[in-house]
């Protein structure tokens, strides 16, 4: 079963004069992964910013067009950008956890929005969140260490956990395993691949492998625009675009 | 170029120039710290031999007196912390409120530019003006007293807050993007990010700043000549609006006094305005390593 979760029409974005995206229509669905590719510098990421109003912390940005999160329009005057940052959450290149504990990591989120208010409700968030983010058995003993201190691939899923410990909507990836070797990767995949039943996913990636891996739907973007979008099965045997289909045999890119 | 080369007489003269001139470079770049250290030993030497026979229980807790052997250094020592507290209090929270406003908060536009430069431009003031400026507006304008530990240290907070500001913003500004970004991706607002996560990361590079600055200040003479702390005060101060004076005040008074017996006195009052300094940039070291935090 598949309802849309966020839909985008004729989203242009501006950098300053420059336009870095160009009149894009998507729809986003619940309890699929939804993969952006194209080469670098098309857009991909900075369309995934968008999703979020992640764009709204780089002075000169500027967003047209619409974004409704059910319906919603997340640049509304009456869209706490704060609150949907809540609601659609993040996931970085680079694992970036808090120079603090495993256990201050997952909490922080949590805290600062009021959910829990109990030590042990606390507690239980954490167990919750870090058990989703299949890092539980590894760090139980450890929650006091640093959460600087893991691996990549830990500090990646420790990443995920403190971004579903506020129980966001949508969890968006910005090339999330592009720092990690293969095994973490791999580990990385699996996890997506059981997150979606809760959220909605959309991941940015630079590997068409791994976009064929993880997604169900894929959107192909060069030069700013949207090319094609459809299912990943379809994108990759069959594209309709003949950029789409230069890009994933690899003419350029 | 082929193998030979390497072991060819021109090949071998051409390391041999190389090894020469970097052996230079260490030479001369180790001259340049032992010529400065030894001109800090000797001053650590000279001082040592004139002062340490002074440094006694009487002049750690007398003050000024006409009488050489009468004469202490309590009273400018008690002139120093009240004037610093006052500092202190004025400077830290208003140069890193500055800092973070500035970083993190303000829009990117001209008149912060303006801001900015101005900024900048305070910090490179000669501390006479400062001294100018506290006579003008503390004094004259609005009323304070006269040599007092309160009006040096507002006119001393003026000159600390720039320097606060500039490494408060150099330290906030070395806290990497993605630690913000982290803090946004999950819904912190603005002043959550900072104060949670971008404050904590920068505090030692801003207590750095401000213990640099502290220490500027307390050996800061010329701004409190101009506010009257060269007054000769006999009594220790007792609060911060009655007559004081300050170390490196001391320092100069004593030093121009024709009675030969104060060259111990002054040699002690430096003593203990080295130590003093000293203190605070061992503090400044230990807050840096205990609060630093690695990634």
């Amino acid at each position: 079963m598949t309802d849309t979760k966020l839909t985008a029409r004729n989203v242009d974005v501006f950098y300053g004069q420059k336009k870095a995206i160009n009149d894009v229509s998507i729809d986003i669905d619940n309890g699929i992964v939804t993969a952006f590719i194209g080469p670098s510098g098309c857009g991909k990421s900075t369309f995934l910013r968008t999703l979020n109003r992640m764009n709204d912390t780089i002075a000169g940005a500027r967003v047209d067009g619409e974004i409704l999160l059910d319906g919603e329009n997340i640049y509304a005057a009456s869209m706490d950008p704060v609150a949907l940052r809540a609601r659609v959450g993040m996931v970085f290149q680079k694992p970036n956890p808090f120079p603090k504990s495993i256990f201050e990591n997952v909490a922080y989120g949590p805290r600062i929005h009021g959910l829990g208010s109990s030590k042990a409700d606390m507690e239980q968030i954490v167990e919750r969140a870090l058990t989703k983010a299949g890092l539980w058995e590894e760090v139980k003993d450890r929650l006091t260490d640093a959460g600087t201190a893991l691996s990549g691939g830990q500090q990646q899923r420790l990443c995920i956990a403190r971004a579903i410990a506020v129980s966001p909507e949508v969890i968006l990836m910005d090339e999330p395993c592009s720092a990690l070797d293969p095994i973490a990767t791999a580990r990385i995949e699996e996890l997506i691949d059981e997150l979606k039943e809760s959220f909605a996913i959309v991941i940015v990636t630079h590997s068409m492998q791994q976009a064929a891996r993880v997604s169900q739907r894929t959107a192909f973007f060069h030069l700013g625009s949207l090319v094609e979008y459809g299912e990943t099965d379809q994108i990759f045997t069959n594209p309709r675009e003949v950029r789409t289909k230069d890009y994933i045999t690899g003419r350029y890119g | 170029m082929s193998k030979s080369d390497w072991n060819s007489p021109e090949a071998a003269r051409r390391i041999a120039r190389r090894n020469a001139s970097e052996l230079r470079f260490k030479m001369i770049g180790l001259g340049a710290i032992v010529l400065s250290l030894s001109f800090l030993a000797l001053l650590l030497v000279i001082m040592l031999k004139n002062g340490v026979a002074g440094l006694d229980w009487r002049f750690l807790s007398g003050s000024d007196s006409t009488e050489a052997t009468v004469a202490g250094v309590w009273g400018a020592t008690k002139g120093s912390l009240l004037t610093m507290g006052v500092t202190l209090l004025l400077s830290f929270p208003m140069g890193v409120l500055a800092a973070i406003y500035l970083e993190e908060f303000a829009p990117k536009k001209r008149w912060i530019e303006w801001i900015e430069v101005s900024i900048n431009n305070l910090a490179a003031v000669p501390s006479i003006i400062f001294g100018l400026l506290g006579l003008a507006v503390f004094i004259n304008t609005l009323g304070m007293p006269r040599s007092s530990p309160l009006v040096g240290g507002l006119t001393l907070a003026l000159m600390t807050m720039p320097v606060i500001v500039i490494s408060g913003r150099n330290a906030i500004k070395a806290v990497p993007p993605s630690i913000r970004e982290a803090a946004y991706g999950i819904g912190a607002s603005k002043v959550q990010t900072t104060f949670h996560h971008v404050l904590p990361l920068a505090l030692p590079g801003i207590l750095t700043g401000t213990i640099i600055g502290m220490a500027r200040a307390l050996g800061e003479t010329a701004p409190l000549l101009m506010i009257g702390m060269r007054a000769f005060v006999a009594t220790p101060p007792d609060g911060l609006t009655s007559p004081s004076s300050v170390l490196p005040m001391q320092i100069f008074l004593w030093s121009d006094e024709i009675d030969k017996a104060f060259v111990q006195n002054t040699s002690a009052a430096i003593i203990v305005l080295l130590v003093f300094l000293l203190a605070m940039n061992g503090i400044a070291i230990y807050l840096r390593n205990k609060f630093e935090v690695r990634w």
